[in-house]
């Protein structure tokens, strides 16, 4: 081995770390430009509220969107409070035990587990068993099933980033410990929390395995009126018409692709403002 | 026992204290007097804060810890008492001050709301609580015009006769101040030290503290602690000028510690 000098082996590491970082983001920026070039040709305000005709090849994607939105917001309305009181549990209540050190382990791997299979584990449990059928609550129930780690990792994350100071005081002061949790621990924890569901409603937007046999339709042109309805979904109706349609016009397909691109974009967006936000309103 | 004339506020009775086996106080004996600043002296590592930290049952919420021996409130054995209403009795101050991250107010009013304290939730009610206990601490005057600014951007000693306030607020019966000083300049040690002088009247204050002037300014009488025993207790003046063991003597003129 050549020795170099220590100026210019760091001059060297630099230059190899900004390549890597050029690397990484280069084929994301590539994918969003080819994707708005061809795309936002077909994008216009009745692309986004009109219903698909003439076999999905024309008209526009309003059942997708609000497919989607519906199972998402049901996703996380079901997914944020239990994930939340199980980091609270985790964090606050639990002794360290082997079980509670087995639970922690399992939680972090049950976030590895792949999409499909929750998809699966969702057609038998919800919509057979327990006779859902194909419809918003099954797909909502597979999706939140399938968040939950990520949620309860995210929210204890956020409850540890209060300082152990604060509950201390508390406690001292002969304040209960809900008392101390519900007061100290969760107003500060909540920015943290509240950027962690953020971000999972951006990205379970984008999921397909675990919806496509939950409660994704093929084809579906009228609004959902409850719960039990199937509906349309953004990324199952992408995988349609670029793979099952043919003649598919191109630039439909990548106005979808932006669509779902910027609903999720634009998630991650309003995380890191709020994100901004809290940590500039931070008083410690 | 010849403390026998003044009124045992609390009594503790063979402690012994362990974490994971590991024992950091050992048979300690010793009674506080009502109305008195005991003040605990002791080389780092002498186990000052685990017997504080027993004495409101802070140590309980540690798992690794465990502890033999009783300690009596009032007659009352603490580790029989509710856990809160205990706390509510036995109040503690930290080394360092940990200001919660709210307003001034907010920080005195905070555990007597969640406490129940006020009764009619009153305005008024809260205002009067919030100012005497200010004036207790020796803050009111510094602060009475910025009640709404937040408790993180006092200063290091404010924030000290903060938590002493917020302590206050509650109307305890012991208070336990583990080196509320340690991180204070003089002047600040000063105001801290005046205002337990005034406490004396009405709360009995333990004060551990690892300034042994200190501790010979503001104690009735003086412990000193060694590798988690008691070597000595008596009136502050005499266990100063002639303690009766050799460790004592050692500690207080410098020799080790
Ligand atoms: N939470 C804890 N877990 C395990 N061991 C602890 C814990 N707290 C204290 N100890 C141990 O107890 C012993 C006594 O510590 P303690 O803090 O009571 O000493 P101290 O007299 O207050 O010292 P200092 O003057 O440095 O504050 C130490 O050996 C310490 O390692
Ligand atoms: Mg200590």
């Amino acid at each position: 081995m050549i020795k170099l000098n220590p100026k210019l082996s760091q001059k060297f590491a630099v230059a190899f770390l900004f390549c890597a970082t050029i690397v990484a983001i280069i084929p994301v920026v590539i994918i969003i430009f080819i994707i708005i070039k061809n795309g936002y040709s077909a994008i216009s305000l009745e692309f986004l509220t009109a219903m698909p005709t003439n076999g999905m090849r024309s008209g526009g994607i309003f059942p997708a969107i609000v497919g989607t939105l519906s199972i998402v917001f049901c996703a996380i309305l079901i997914t944020l409070p239990i994930g939340v009181c199980a980091a609270i549990y985790l964090n606050e209540y639990a002794k360290d035990t082997l079980l509670t050190r087995l639970i922690k382990l399992a939680i972090v791997n049950l976030a590895g587990i792949p999409s499909v299979v929750y998809g699966l584990f969702g057609l038998g449990i919800f919509v057979m068993f327990l006779g859902f059928g194909v419809s918003i609550i099954a797909g909502a129930l597979t999706l939140s099933i399938m968040e939950l780690p990520v949620i309860i990792t995210t929210a204890r994350g956020a409850l540890n980033s209060v300082p152990p100071a604060f509950r201390e005081a508390s406690l001292a002061l002969g304040v209960s410990r809900w008392q101390t949790i519900r007061h100290i621990v969760l107003p500060n924890a909540l920015p943290g929390i509240l950027t962690g569901a953020i971000l999972s409603i951006a990205r379970i937007s984008g999921e397909t395995a675990p919806i496509l046999f939950t409660a994704a339709a093929f084809y579906l042109p009228h609004i959902p009126r409850s719960p039990f309805d199937q509906v349309m979904a953004l990324p199952y109706h992408l995988y349609i018409i670029s793979t099952q349609i043919p003649n598919m016009p191109k630039n439909i397909i990548f106005a979808t692709a932006l669509v779902l691109l910027m609903m999720v974009l634009s998630m991650s967006l309003i995380a890191i403002i709020a994100r901004i936000y809290f940590r500039k309103r931070r008083k410690w | 026992m010849k403390t026998n004339l003044y009124q045992n506020k609390m009594l503790i009775d063979d402690l012994s204290c362990f974490f994971s086996n590991k024992c950091v106080l050992e048979n300690v004996s010793l009674s506080i007097i009502k109305n008195e600043i005991l003040t605990i002296i002791g080389p780092s590592n002498s186990g000052k804060t685990s017997f504080l930290r027993t004495l409101n049952r802070m140590n309980d919420f540690n798992s690794d810890f465990s502890r033999k021996g009783n300690v009596f409130l009032d007659e009352e054995n603490i580790f029989h008492m509710n856990m809160e209403k205990l706390r509510m009795r036995v109040g503690m101050l930290f080394a360092m001050p940990i200001p919660l991250p709210m307003t001034v107010y907010e920080n005195v009013i905070y555990a007597p709301k969640r406490l129940g304290v006020i009764k009619h939730g009153k305005k008024s009610e809260m205002d009067a609580i919030v100012e005497q206990a200010l004036r207790d601490a020796s803050l009111w005057d510094e602060v009475k015009d910025r009640l709404d600014s937040s408790a993180m951007k006092m200063s290091g000693g404010q924030q000290q006769r903060l938590c002493i306030a917020r302590i206050l607020a509650i109307n305890p019966e012991v208070i336990l101040f583990d080196e509320p000083c340690s991180g204070l300049d003089p002047i600040s040690t000063a105001k801290v030290e005046e205002t337990m002088i005034a406490l004396k009247k009405r709360y009995t204050i333990v004060l551990v503290t690892n300034n042994v002037k200190q501790a010979s300014r503001v104690g009735d009488r003086t412990a000193f602690f060694l590798m988690g025993r008691l070597i000595e207790i008596g009136g502050t003046a005499k266990l100063f000028v002639s303690p009766k063991e050799q460790k004592t003597n050692d500690y207080i003129t410098g020799r080790f510690g």
